[in-house]
């Protein structure tokens, strides 16, 4: 600690002075009332000496005056190590993407050394080794005072591109402030290229150098995912590490919800990971991001563009039985070519095009007009891919005309070549000429063709032709329709006609022609694409800098991100494209500490903490105890102790009762009922067990936790010993689902109380409850039944009962009639109608708030002595009646 | 109107303890106190004596008459009781601000002890078949006990009291009984107790004093403002002064008991913090040697 204005501690010494002063100054007398003053008056000639100041009063007073005295003086807590040198500071503060998942703190340490650099009232100067988005060239700031320079580092961003360490070091060699400086660098850790030792070496000829560092670790960078077949596999990227690190990706859709998340461990000195987002191809199309949690920066999300969506393909062939058949089936190569990357869906027309599907392939299937055909058209002109192969059914409706969704008239017929009675030889496979979208794919020459259709000649053909074979004749062929597109190829999807299908280039020349069908023709080659909408440092979209300029549709993948290129949208609203930081980055490399700086941790150079202000405070509080204890001497202050601690004892005193609440409910027992649906009901329910709980915990061992609603079906129902069912006259009939799980749950040892809630005056509360209990019992296996006597179990499982009354009374309980072994003869359904659960419900006042009827308190005990019996007989079955043997088993033991 | 309901709803609220209080008190006092041990009206037996001629027929005890054997009229008797002959007390107690005073040590106003007191006397006194009256303007004797709350009630009425009796015509021969603190100067105490002993009637002054009156209980410096306008007194340090007060308590007190006996009334200190039985007993007895 160090005090910055330390000539304040002198006037410490006046202390014993106000000590003096205090001691000899009396302290104001305390006023009483005092009927008999008249006694006293004139009495007190006889005093000499004035009372004294107490002096624990004395004691504050000094305390409070010497803390006001030192926290003028200006104590500095944590004060760090001066910086060496006497002349200006440079304060070089990497602000790439990886500097911005810890911003705050990088700008906070920055702060903390500055305050050193500022008392020693040095100057400062800024160097942000990325460069800005408005294009100007990276250079030293001018040599400020510390407080302008805070307001410039105050509005520091950091960048959604890596630094530059060359124009870094560069800026450094003809910055001439430099006499006697010194250096504080904040560095993000990642060397961003091959000049850091450059970077490096600058640094240190500027000045001592000052390296915040070491415990900043940046986070992983998200690099562009993969797309495979039902799923989306995401890699990171980062400097290794000596322990693993867990990071979690996030699936974002366009409104900005998570779709989807995975976690992915990068192992320990490993730089990269991957892991699969398994994603429905509907929930893929709508992806725009994903996101890796954490601190936002420009390096934790990779934009999503058309690339990534997965295209459903939907498979319709001429002959549907044969089909499938293994290498001779007509859609058997197309599954296995097209199925490791798209969604495949089989069908007939109508089926396929009911959802959503964006190519459509259709193996030898002529297309006489129809509806189906014209369903076909329509889709097409809306923007759907059909794709179709040709084959001997094509062929021969090719002879009628009749099939037009063709891109081109094929002349009727097909030809041969090669056969055995043919002088030509089976024709191989030209190269794609350049506009097409198979262009740049290897032609192989293990491609042959033996039979095809052929297009009638015409003036744009060759304008079509996607694929031609050596001889010049077309092999694939298109034709735009409306907003879609035709394909035909030429040849059949089997090895029939050609051995195409055979070959790696069949799986290629399918994998583009479905990309090209996301219903955006992908632009132009040569088009530039404007920047639409950027990533700024924190990986938030917004407008794009003054520096950026658009880019080539085909160097997307190949541009590195800069102040011209930043990461983001680019394109027009149609057929936006996306270039992403992690693209065409240099993996992320750990950068050593500079070699000879002084090293300070991000939380080890905490801020400097000003005493001055808490002492004051203290010493103001000081003060007016001070100014409470005189008034109380004085006999003005009326402590009211006592009843302001009876009110905040009352505040504190906790509502009157409560059950005890667990979410987990495979842990605590607690007993469930059914939702009826009517609410007045259900409530009168889930009162009643609760107070039955609470009745149940006072009195016995069972401990029991809030009830819940449960739904058949729906709700496990296993957990539950017990399960109160009331009976509405509405109630409909139990569904499959609904009375197969009741079933399960009697089977296998659950209790259900079915209250019908009818008997005596109840008949007129809930009438109709009889028809409604015959119409669901209807469902329900119930086993024969007897009225519940006094020698059942129920009947002194915890009480000795013989009534057993709700808020009515009278009505016959009805239990399980023989005492069969199955399931320890314990009655798996207890029916009533005494309405028990609003004799047992308990208000949050603890009152009950339905009479019972005829009345008194007696039934009321009796009727939750019911349901702890009840209680006793689903937690413990027969075990009270085999206590009825027990003085046979004592007999026979000889006892 | 509405402050007049206010005051009786108090009032009421009030009464059935305070009565409670002062029967109590009274009923504890009561035992081993005799009546006046001379024939006269009353309802105890007292005496028999023989039948002299002029005595009228009706109190000629029969019975006694027909033991004697005798014949009439010389073995007639007549049956005398005890002179139960009932004297006027008249009661004031002050209700100036001073009275309305306690020290933290005591839970009790001297103003609600006096009042205790007088009740309780009253309560004893009309057991006893006496008539007791306030002394106050237009107030009249009573004689029966369902009357205390009559009395309670101009006991509240009485509220604005400049600290000395009001001047009241009193019966003579009579009693008078004063609570009050009597802290005011002696001379106008001797005043007052000699107007009442040109009456002539006798009396009891009770002094009833605070605890914190007596022993001065205060330490260091002291600003104490009486109640009735009679200064402010900025002690320096009370420890040092509780001496020379106590010096000046006592000669008041001496200075007052006094001017009582030259008057032939009785004089008694009472502190707050003493049970009012003890004074209640004091009190009695010096009324019924009288």
């Amino acid at each position: 600690m160090i005090f910055v204005a330390p000539w304040v501690l002198v006037s410490l010494l006046a202390l014993p002075l106000l000590w003096w002063l205090l001691r000899v100054t009396p302290p104001a007398p305390r006023s009483e009332i005092f009927p008999a003053v008249r006694f006293l008056l004139g009495l007190n000639a006889t005093e000499e000496t004035p009372a004294r100041t107490p002096w624990w009063l004395l004691a504050l007073r000094l305390l409070a005056a010497g803390l006001v005295i030192i926290a003028l003086a200006r104590p500095v807590l944590d004060a760090g190590t001066a910086l060496a040198g006497k002349g200006p500071v440079l304060l070089v503060m990497d602000n790439g993407w990886a500097a911005a998942d810890d911003w705050a703190r990088r700008k906070e340490a920055a702060a903390a050394l500055l305050d050193r650099a500022e008392r020693a009232g040095r100057k400062a100067a800024l160097l942000t080794t990325a460069q800005d988005g408005s294009g100007t060239p990276i250079a030293v700031s001018a040599t400020m005072p510390v407080a302008d320079l805070r307001a410039r580092l105050a509005a520091m961003q950091p960048q959604p591109w890596p630094s530059d360490r060359a124009a870094a070091a560069e800026a450094m060699h003809t910055w001439h402030d430099n006499t006697d400086a010194s250096v504080i660098y904040v560095p993000d850790g990642l060397t961003d290229g091959a000049d850091f030792s450059r970077f490096a070496a600058a640094l240190r000829d500027t000045g001592s150098v000052t390296e915040i560092c070491c415990d900043a670790a940046s986070s992983p960078l998200l690099l562009p995912p993969t797309s495979e077949a039902d799923r989306l596999v995401v890699h990171l990227a980062q400097a290794p590490r000596v322990t693993p690190t867990a990071a979690s990706v996030l699936a974002q859709g366009g409104d900005g919800r998570t779709l989807a998340r995975t976690n992915v461990t990068i192992p320990a000195g490993a730089s990269v990971a991957s892991a699969a987002i398994p994603l429905p191809p509907e929930l893929r199309n709508r992806l725009t991001r994903l996101v890796l949690e954490g601190p936002p920066s420009a390096g934790s999300v990779v934009l999503l563009d058309e690339r990534w969506r997965r295209r459903p393909v939907g498979l319709l062939s001429g002959d549907l039985s044969t089909a499938d058949t293994p290498f001779t089936g007509s859609i058997y190569f197309l599954k296995r070519a097209l199925g490791p990357f798209t969604e495949l869906r089989e069908g007939d027309a109508a089926t396929l095009l009911k959802r959503d599907i964006s190519v459509l392939i259709l193996a030898d299937r002529p297309l006489p007009a129809g509806t189906e055909r014209d369903t076909l058209e329509e889709w097409v002109r809306k923007g759907g891919l059909l794709i179709r192969f040709a084959g001997p059914r094509t062929a021969e409706a090719a002879t009628n005309d009749t099939d037009t969704l063709l891109p081109v008239r094929l002349l009727a017929g097909d030809r041969q070549l090669g056969g055995a009675m043919s002088w030509s030889q089976p024709a191989g496979l030209a190269a794609f000429p350049p506009t097409s979208p198979f262009a740049g794919l290897p032609v192989t020459d293990d491609v042959t063709v033996t039979r095809q259709v052929l297009a009638e000649p015409s003036a744009d053909l060759a304008a079509r032709t996607w694929a031609a074979l050596q001889d010049g004749t077309p092999l694939v062929t298109e034709a735009p329709l409306g907003a879609g597109r035709v394909v035909l190829f030429h040849v059949t999807a089997n090895a029939d006609w050609s051995n195409l299908p055979l070959s790696g280039a069949f799986v290629d020349m399918l994998r583009r022609l479905v990309e090209l069908s996301v219903g955006v023709a992908s632009a132009q080659n040569n088009v530039t694409l404007a920047p639409a909408e950027t990533l700024d440092g924190f990986g938030l979209l917004s407008q794009p800098p003054p520096a950026a300029t658009g880019l080539q549709a085909d160097k997307f993948g190949s541009t590195p991100v800069s102040p011209r290129h930043p990461p983001g949208l680019y394109g027009p609203e149609s057929g936006r494209q996306v270039l992403n930081l992690g693209t065409s980055i240099a993996a992320p490399e750990p950068a050593p500490p500079i070699a000879g700086a002084t090293l300070e941790t991000v939380r080890g150079s905490a801020r400097e903490r000003a005493l001055g202000p808490p002492v004051l405070a203290f010493a103001i509080v000081l003060l007016c105890l001070d100014m409470l204890v005189s008034l109380a001497l004085r006999g003005l202050l009326r402590a009211r102790v006592s009843a302001t601690a009876a009110v905040l004892l009352l505040l504190t005193i906790p509502a009157a009762h409560a059950l005890s609440n667990s979410p987990n409910p495979a842990i605590d027992t607690r007993l469930g009922y059914i939702v009826s649906g009517d609410s007045q009901v259900d409530s009168i329910a889930r009162a009643g067990l609760e107070g039955l709980s609470e009745y149940v915990n006072a009195r016995t061992a069972a401990t029991l936790f809030e009830p819940d609603a449960v739904q058949p079906g729906q709700t496990d129902l296993s957990l539950y010993p017990l399960l109160y069912w009331p009976i509405t006259a509405d109630a409909p009939e139990l569904t499959s689902a609904q009375a197969a799980a009741l079933n399960d749950y009697m089977s296998r040892g659950g209790i259900i109380v079915i209250d019908t809630r009818d008997a005596g005056s109840g008949a007129g509360f809930a009438p109709g409850t009889e028809d409604a209990l015959k119409r669901i019992a209807r469902s329900l296996i119930v086993p024969p039944l007897a009225p519940l006597t006094g020698d059942h179990v129920l009947s002194h499982a915890f009480y000795l009962l013989s009534d057993f009354p709700g808020r009515f009374t009278g009505d016959t309980v009805w239990v399980q009639r023989d005492q069969d072994r199955t399931n320890d003869s314990v009655s798996p359904v207890i029916i009533g109608g005494n309405d028990w659960a609003a004799a047992w419900a308990l208000d949050a006042g603890g009152n009950n708030p339905y009479a019972v009827l005829p009345g008194g308190q007696r039934q009321r005990i009796l009727a939750y002595r019911f349901g702890v019996n009840l209680v006793m007989y689903a937690l413990t079955g027969n075990y009270k009646g085999d206590q009825v043997h027990v003085p046979a088993i004592l007999q026979r033991l000889g006892q | 109107m509405p402050n007049d309901t206010l005051a009786a709803e108090a009032l009421g609220a009030r009464l059935p303890p305070l009565l409670v209080a002062a029967d109590r008190v009274a009923s504890t006092v009561a035992q081993g106190v005799h009546g006046r041990r001379r024939v006269g009206q009353g309802d105890s037996f007292w005496q028999f004596r023989r039948f002299v001629s002029g005595d009228p027929l009706a109190r000629i005890d029969w019975r006694q008459s027909a033991k004697s054997g005798r014949g009439a009229p010389e073995g007639w008797f007549i049956r005398e009781t005890e002179w139960e002959a009932a004297q006027t007390v008249s009661l004031w107690r002050d209700a100036s601000p001073s009275m309305r005073w306690r020290s933290r040590q005591v839970t009790v106003e001297k103003r609600d002890r006096a009042n205790l007191l007088l009740l309780s006397l009253a309560s004893l006194l009309l057991r006893g078949g006496e008539r007791v009256m306030m002394m106050q303007q237009g107030a009249r004797s009573v004689t029966s006990r369902s009357a205390l709350e009559s009395l309670v009630a101009e006991l509240q009425a009485a509220d604005d009291d400049n600290g000395l009796p009001p001047l009241v015509r009193l019966p003579r021969h009579g009693t008078v009984v004063l609570f009050s603190d009597f802290l005011s100067p002696l001379d106008e105490i001797r005043a007052l107790i000699s107007r009442f002993a040109a009456v002539p009637v006798t009396g009891y002054l009770l002094q009833i004093l605070d605890p914190a009156e007596t022993a001065l209980p205060y330490q260091g410096r002291v600003r104490f403002r009486g109640m009735e306008a009679d200064g402010i007194a900025l002690i320096p340090r009370v420890e040092s002064v509780r001496h020379a007060y106590a010096e000046r308590l006592k000669a008041q007190q001496d200075g007052l008991a006094s001017i009582c006996a030259t008057a032939g009334f009785g004089f008694g200190v009472h502190r707050t913090d003493h049970p009012p039985e003890m004074a209640l007993l004091t009190l009695y007895q010096a009324l019924a040697a009288r």
